[in-house]
């Protein structure tokens, strides 16, 4: 009996031995030397090989969106890799449609650097830079939404296009035990340079909602990195229809301060729907904007007042608002930011009332 | 219990914080595998099985959908149930394709007053892994209470 045992742990010590060596020959041994990174064809890193292309690019401050940090849990950091990169792994087939698998898409965080490799990066994307910020301010919107300020320390301004989104670093706190990346739209003046705002909805149980909500405190630093995203005003002078929920609010605020500063005179109707009066938030600013955009109305619309709330604005979905409204949208521009089903609901009613459907824009949160 | 490599590759996916605040097993000591062993007994028990309750959370979530956040009351008046949408997806833990949208169905009982809430990802986890979630995790949805509130005395 004491030799059979004796047997087995003398197996598993041989077994784990060599795992263990294995690891600290990847570690120490293992030298794929100095690997080139060709970007856009443009564009060329001497890099050291043998990491995740994601973490490469971040170390030479080369931001993809990610919002796992890197684990591949998430699907988001993307790029075409031209060539070099190695086989698409089973971890990366569940975020890829046939059509990218084609096109050559991988997930940058799975791909590892071990010889040359030619990628291709949306042009926008080598703008984007990091910040090292301080939480200066955090204000209650509603009971789930608040309104964090981040003053930018380094670098100290930012550019962006109003509509524009950010990648907040949610670092390890108690009950979670990894940094994560999540994405927020800036909900800020893009004149003013110095500071943003974000706009954020509690997600229940959600890891960066909870620390944002629950751990961080005015004073706290804070680093993220952007601007990305397409969703943006375009330089038409269409009239448009603004659709939006919840933190959706974030990127038509910014919409609005720009057009603001512009002077813009385009004619926008904005409907903003929460399921009851305490839903709806930044109710004093949207009059502000309406007082100083000549063409711009603000329609809130609240799904069910509760009882004994006291409102005499509009009722029912916000999409029923919008039909409410218009007869003909063939002339006019959407824009949407919201949840998927409201996302969807909305591109229904304004395609049926004739918008066409490459004129509605959206931010979905997806 | 002896474990394979992949096995526990998942419980510790299914203990970390990666995907959920918190994880998947919340306080609960036991393996993944007892976990979901107990809760196929629970609700084969009272005459289910998980797919069965998958089944219905995922109708009534279907139901409440298209209300976009408002309450709508289904079971001849019985239940009511509304879905909320928040920014983002949630992966299955299993090693296979499984992107979810974080969506939270919230169903209540109007002859009792009984509340429950679960998201796409509980959906899912039950109907194709028999997963409940570990005790103390923030989802975690005991088999007997779903049967009482979304089966129970509705004829």
């Amino acid at each position: 009996m004491l030799e059979f045992f004796l047997t087995i742990l003398i197996i598993s010590s041989i077994a784990a031995g060599l795992a263990l060596l294995l690891v600290l020959c990847q570690r120490y041994i293992v030298n794929y030397g100095l690997c080139r990174i060709v970007i856009n064809e443009e564009k060329e890193l001497a890099v050291e090989g043998g990491k995740p292309l994601l973490s490469i690019l971040r170390d030479r401050k080369i931001f993809i969106p990610s919002a796992c940090g890197g684990r591949g849990t998430c699907g988001v950091c993307k790029v075409k890799v031209l060539q070099g990169g190695g086989p698409i792994l089973p971890t990366e087939t569940p975020f890829l449609t046939k059509q990218e698998q084609t096109d050559r898409v991988r997930l940058s965080c799975q791909v590892k650097v071990r010889s040359d490799i030619r990628i291709e990066l949306p042009r926008q994307l080598l703008s984007v830079q990091e910040f090292v910020c301080i939480c200066s301010q955090i204000e209650d919107l509603t009971y789930d939404m608040k309104r964090f300020r981040f003053e930018l320390k380094s670098p100290q301004t930012i550019e962006f296009t109003a509509g524009q989104y950010v990648q907040l670093l949610c670092p390890r706190y108690k009950g979670s035990s990894e940094e994560v990346y999540r994405a927020y739209s800036i909900a800020s003046d893009p004149q003013q340079k110095t500071q943003i705002d974000l706009i954020i909805r509690r997600v229940p149980n959600g890891i960066c909602t909870t620390w944002c909500f629950d751990v961080l405190r005015e004073g706290d630093p804070v680093q993220l990195n952007g601007p990305y995203g397409e969703f943006c005003l375009s330089r038409t002078d269409a009239p448009a229809v603004f659709i939006a929920g919840g933190s959706g609010m974030a990127p038509f605020v910014s919409i609005l301060h720009s057009m603001r500063n512009a002077r813009c005179r385009r004619s926008v109707h904005y409907f903003f729907g929460g399921n009851t009066v305490r839903d709806l938030c930044l109710l004093e600013q949207m009059k502000e904007f309406e007082h100083d955009l000549e063409h711009f109305s603000f329609i809130p619309v609240v799904a069910k007042p509760a009882e004994g709330e006291n409102w005499d604005g509009q009722t029912g979905l916000v999409t029923h608002a919008v039909q409410r409204s218009f007869k003909d949208l063939s002339t006019y521009e959407g824009y949407l930011c919201g949840s998927p089903g409201m996302i969807d609901a909305s591109i229904k009613v304004l395609t049926e009332l004739g918008m066409p459907a490459d004129k509605i824009y959206y931010d979905k949160f997806a | 219990m002896k474990q394979s490599p992949e096995e526990k590759k998942l419980e510790d996916l299914l203990r970390s914080t990666a995907i959920v605040a918190g994880g998947f097993m919340g306080t609960d000591p036991r393996h993944p595998a007892d976990v979901i062993q107990e809760d196929i007994l629970e609700t084969e028990k009272r005459g289910f099985t998980p797919a069965q309750l998958a089944q219905r959370m995922h109708e009534l979530t279907e139901l409440a959908k298209p209300y976009l956040g408002c309450w709508v009351e289904t079971c001849r008046g019985k239940i009511r149930v509304k879905t909320e949408e928040f920014k983002g997806a949630l992966i299955c833990p299993w090693p296979h394709p499984g992107l979810f949208d974080k969506r939270v169905t919230a169903a209540e009982r109007l002859d009792t007053g009984e509340k429950i809430q679960w998201t796409d990802l509980n959906i899912h986890l039950i109907a194709e892994h028999s997963f409940f979630e570990g005790r103390g995790a923030f989802f975690r949805i005991e088999p007997a209470e779903i049967i009482r509130i979304l089966f129970e005395g509705l004829t």
